[in-house]
Parts: C-alpha cells; structure tokens; sequence
C-alpha cells in the first residue's frame, strides 16, 4: 500500500513536470483577451460619467476630462415616457421584468423538476412515451409558433398583457426536465426506498429528500432561467404594447432612442440594466458554469 | 427450522393481502408518476402542439389579419410567396453570413481554453472574466457596440484613425454593416465556447497525453492528433448549436438597425418573420410558410447533429 502511495506520488510528480506550464505567450494572449472584454466596459462606465459634449467628442479620454458629470443617471432613474407615469420609465420597467420573470421561473422550476424526479425514479406506464414526447419537443424550433400564437393571444386577448410572458413559462421546460432527471437518476433508491417504508408519499418524499438535495441542481437553472428572462427582448417587444408594460430591454432600447443625442444618457442606462446581471453572476458564478456545462453536454 | 416453518407459514398468509397491498402501491405510483410527469406536457400541448397545428394550416390559407381560423385554402401559393420573395432570400443570406461568427468564435474560444487548461496563475480570474458577455443582455451589448461603432466619435474608429471625411460608416454602410456585427458576435459568443471547451478538456484522457509526451511528440502534433479528436463532440455541438443559434437571431441587427440596416443587411430571417406578424398586414399565411421553410432548415440541422454526433461520441 505504502509502495503503491509512493508509486502514484512519483507519477503525479512526474506528470507535473512533464506537463508544460503556461508560457509567457499563453499569458500574453490571455491577458490580451481580457482587456478585449473589459474595455468595453471600462468605455461604458467612463462614457457614462461625460457631459454629453464629451461623450460625442472625436478625443477620448478614460477619465472624464471636463469634470464628472452625473447626469446621464440622473436622467436614467427620472426620465417619464408618460408624463402621468407613477414612477420613472426605467425602474417601472425593472419592476415589470421582476414581476414578470419570477414567478414563472420558480413554478417552471418547480413543475420540471417534480416531472424530472417522476421520470426518474417513479414507475408508470406511460412513462416512455412520455419522456419521448417530452424529449421530441425540443427539436421542434419555437419560432414556427410565432405566427399562430401571436393570433390567439390575440383573440384571448392577451397582447399587450404580461400573460405571454409568464404563463407558458410556468409549466415547465422540456430541457429543465431533462436535466433534473438526469441529477435526480444519480440520487440512489436506498434513500427514496427508505422514505417509503417509512410511510412517505411520492410528493413528500420529492418535497422532503429530492428538493433538499438538489439545491444545487436547482440553483444552476434557476440563475439561467432568470437571466434569460431578465435579458429576453424578442417575446416582450411582441407582446407588450403600451409603454407602462415594457420590460427594462424594451423599455431600454427606446430609452437608448429618445436620448440618441446624448451617448452619456444612452451608457449610464445600459450600465444600470446590467448591474443586476452582473451582481448576480459574480454571486451565483459557480451555478451559472455548471448549468451551462450540464446543460451544454446533455444534447 | 422451527422458527422457519413458522417463517413459511406466516408469509403464505399474508402472500394474497401483500400481493394486494402490492398493487395498490403500483397503482398509487402510477397515478402520483403520471401526475407528476404530465404537467410539462400539457403545457407543450396548450402553447407548443396546437399552435404547430395551426401553422400547418396556416401556410396553406389566405389569411386576412388575424382571423387565422378563415380563408381560403391556397396550397402552395404561400410557399411560392416566400420563394419569390427577393427579402427572404436575402434574409437567409444575411443569416448565413453572419453565422460566419459562430466558426470564428468558435476557433478563438478553442485556443483560449487550451491555454486555460495549461492551468495559469490567475485562471479562475480570466475564466470569470470571459464568460461575462454571456450574461449580459443583448441589447445592453448592442448599445454598447453602437456606441463604440459611431461614425463620428466612436472609439473605434478613433482608434482607426477615421475620424472627419474618411469616418467609417459602420451602422450604414454596407460594405462594413456586417463585419460590425461578425466583431461584436465573436465578443460576446466566445464566452459559451470556453466554458464547453474547458469542461471537455478536463476529460481529455490523461494517459494518452502522457503516452504522447513519452513518444516525443510536440505540443502541436499532440493537440491536432490528441486533444482535438477527443474534443470533437463538444466542437460539432458548438458549431449547429452556433449555426441554429444564428438562424433565430433578432436582437442584434434590430437594435442596431430597426429598420434593416444598409442594403436591407440587418434582415435576418426572424427579422423578416417579425415584420409579416407584427408590423405589415394580412401576411400571416406567407409569414408561416417562411416559419416552415426555416424551421425545416434547423430541424434538418437539428437531426443531422444527433445522428452525426451518436457516431462520433467516444465514451472512454
């Protein structure tokens, strides 16, 4: 045992110094790329801080060089489409994609995985023909609904209402579904087994043992899920019509029209719809890798 | 053996009610796994299965506003609509060009995960780095690039020296509008790459590496006959993935040009789409037989991944 300790201490070491590091070049271009994708931000958030002459002058410097200038916030967390409006345009918009996105991100997520541990660990008779139903549905591209869906909710009357944004959300996705049954598979049938000698029912038994091990799990699609929704632009530009509605992309891309003249304007409202992203995913970084991973090898 | 015989007996009386019990049990599972399981379903059928229906029917009616269940039955009429429509071809040029940025990012991000894989001091750094375009809002992105691709004082082409008369035009001028778009795809694509690719180079198996060293082989001859061959799943995933992703995009080119940009470059197909539902008039038939036509496109592309990819996949 201790020869074989030696042995596999010898080869790690070994391998260690047979692998080749990274050189100075590898740096260099590493190094590079990130500047790449920082100094656009770094022009936001300098732009941003301009006077407006500034902002749309041919010199450009990092620093603002006629003094900081605030007022491209200013106008951010004031400015009113709508004179009558409760609340300025672009935190009414931040409120909506909130109320618009969480409740179908944490019900979809509820009924995928609950159909993600059922595929997994339960027995039933249609649950072949499910799954491959299931499965099936995702080849076919969204995109081709567009046409007919768009005619009904308008014939139920729900353009111009969130409802298409939320409602078919909460039923869950096919991927989602997927992936949890492909977590929930790992988990082994001694615990489930356990539980139901116990006397637990099948909805306990998810509530009880599934959901508090796949937190994680659970995390990972949750954070994607809401960022997607955060950053949808196409359905809600479709959809919602009058200005009160608008989601914050919406909201900001006519925010970014009405103050063309002012790039200053135009940046500090960019930046402040990212904000929310960024924070999120230097919080919740891990889940956002693994959730793009899983989900990436899982096709 | 006592005890057994007693063992025997007890289990054969109770064998009817266990088997009894047994079914009950199957049934109670049956029931809670199809209830559970059906919810995503029934949601496929309401919004997914039903809505398919009537763009079936919808490709082949006249359709006069959104008055989808009348009309007249047409047949093919709205296909050769779509097919003598010189904008969707267009359409699917431009698409087709800008995909061109899912290959070039795809490259960029496979040299960038090699190098992370090297282990560098700092990579958790550069890897949070990367990926932070992904996240990050189209249009938020596209503002941005807008902004630096100013005519007049973006950084750009300040940096270019175009500043005054010779200025570049990138939002208007045809001969650039593209690339504008194909530089700020690769920037904010790259990140999805890497990350897929720096997950398959973890399960690159470490004893043939070792075995390539041993044999003297250079780091070149190692990645092109090692590494890239057993990372050739995650590449042909990341090019129809990038290709199908390329085929729905929207958001950048809207942005960019609402109304379609020079020469009409900014149209992708879903622009083209977008515009027959929402914006123009009693286009519905011909907007969902162009849907059909693109759809069959990437469902084509679609089974072609998941067939070609069953081949490729090692599992070692």
């Amino acid at each position: 045992m201790t020869d074989q300790n030696v042995q596999i201490i010898d080869t790690h070491q070994r391998m260690k110094k047979m692998r080749k590091g990274a050189g100075p070049v590898s740096y260099v271009i590493l190094i590079l790329y990130a500047a790449i994708i920082i100094l656009p931000f770094l022009i936001v958030i300098s732009t941003s801080f301009k006077t407006w002459q500034e902002a749309s002058s041919t010199v450009f410097h990092l620093f603002p060089s006629e003094g900081f200038d605030a007022s491209g916030y200013s106008e951010v967390f004031t400015y009113k489409a709508n004179q009558d409006a409760a609340m300025p345009t672009l935190i009414k918009s931040f409120l909506n994609t909130l109320l618009y996105i969480i409740p179908p991100t944490v019900l979809g997520l509820f009924t995928s995985a609950i159909a993600g541990y059922a595929f997994a660990k339960l027995r039933f008779r249609a649950k072949n023909f499910m799954y491959t139903a299931l499965l099936a549905t995702m080849m076919i591209p969204g995109i081709i609904c567009l046409a007919p869906t768009f005619s009904i909710y308008d014939m139920i009357g729900w353009v111009d209402t969130p409802y298409p944004l939320m409602i078919p959300g909460m039923f869950g996705a096919a991927a989602c579904v997927f992936f949890m049954r492909q977590f929930y598979m790992g988990i082994p049938d001694s615990l489930v087994e356990a539980a139901k000698i116990d006397g637990a029912g099948y909805f306990s038994i998810f509530f009880r043992i599934m959901v508090p091990l796949s937190v994680p799990a659970l995390m990972a699609q949750g954070v994607l899920g809401f960022v997607g929704g955060y950053n949808d632009y196409f359905n809600p530009l479709i959809y919602l019509q009058s200005s009160d509605l608008y989601n914050l992309q919406v909201a900001l891309r006519v925010f970014a029209g009405v103050f063309r003249m002012r790039p200053n304007v135009v940046m500090a409202g960019t930046l402040s719809a990212l904000v929310p992203t960024l924070i999120l995913y230097f919080v919740a970084q891990n889940y956002f890798v693994e959730g793009i991973v899983t989900s990436g090898i899982k096709q | 053996m006592n005890s057994k015989t007693n063992e025997n007996v007890a289990t054969n009386v109770n064998a009817p009610l266990g088997k009894k019990r047994m079914a009950k049990a199957n049934r109670r599972e049956a029931v809670a796994g199809t209830l559970m399981a059906s919810v995503p379903l029934i949601g496929f059928v309401i919004f997914g299965l039903i809505p398919l229906i009537l763009a079936l029917r919808m490709a082949f009616f006249k359709i006069t506003g959104y008055e989808i269940f009348s009309g007249k039955n047409v047949g093919f009429e709205n296909f050769a609509g779509v097919f003598e429509d010189p904008t969707f071809w267009k359409a699917l040029w431009n698409t087709v060009r800008l995909g061109v940025s899912t290959i070039i990012s795809q490259v960029f991000a496979l040299l960038i995960a090699y190098l992370l894989s090297k282990n560098p001091k700092g990579k958790k750094a550069f890897r949070i780095i990367y990926f932070v375009p992904y996240v990050c809002s189209v249009v938020a992105i596209t503002l941005m690039w807008k902004y630096m691709f100013n005519t007049n004082y973006g950084i750009i082409n300040i940096v270019l020296g175009r500043t005054g008369d010779n200025a570049i035009d990138w939002m208007g001028d045809s001969a650039y509008f593209s690339w504008a778009v194909i530089i700020m795809s690769v920037w904010s694509g790259m990140g999805y790459g890497i990350i897929l690719y720096t997950a398959a180079f973890t399960n690159v198996n470490k004893s043939m590496l070792e075995a390539a060293k041993i044999d003297g082989a250079n780091e070149f001859v190692t990645f092109f006959k090692v590494i890239l061959p057993s990372i050739s799943s995650t590449s042909f995933y990341l090019l129809i993935m990038g290709v199908i992703g390329a085929l729905q995009s929207f958001a950048v080119t809207n942005v960019l040009a609402p109304a379609g940009g020079p020469n009409n470059d900014g149209v992708t197909v879903v622009f083209w789409l977008y515009r027959r539902v929402i914006e123009y008039d009693n286009m519905l038939g011909i907007a969902s037989a162009g849907a059909w036509v693109l759809a069959m496109i990437i469902m084509v592309i679609t089974a072609a991944q998941f067939l070609i990819s069953k081949k490729w996949v090692s599992y070692d």
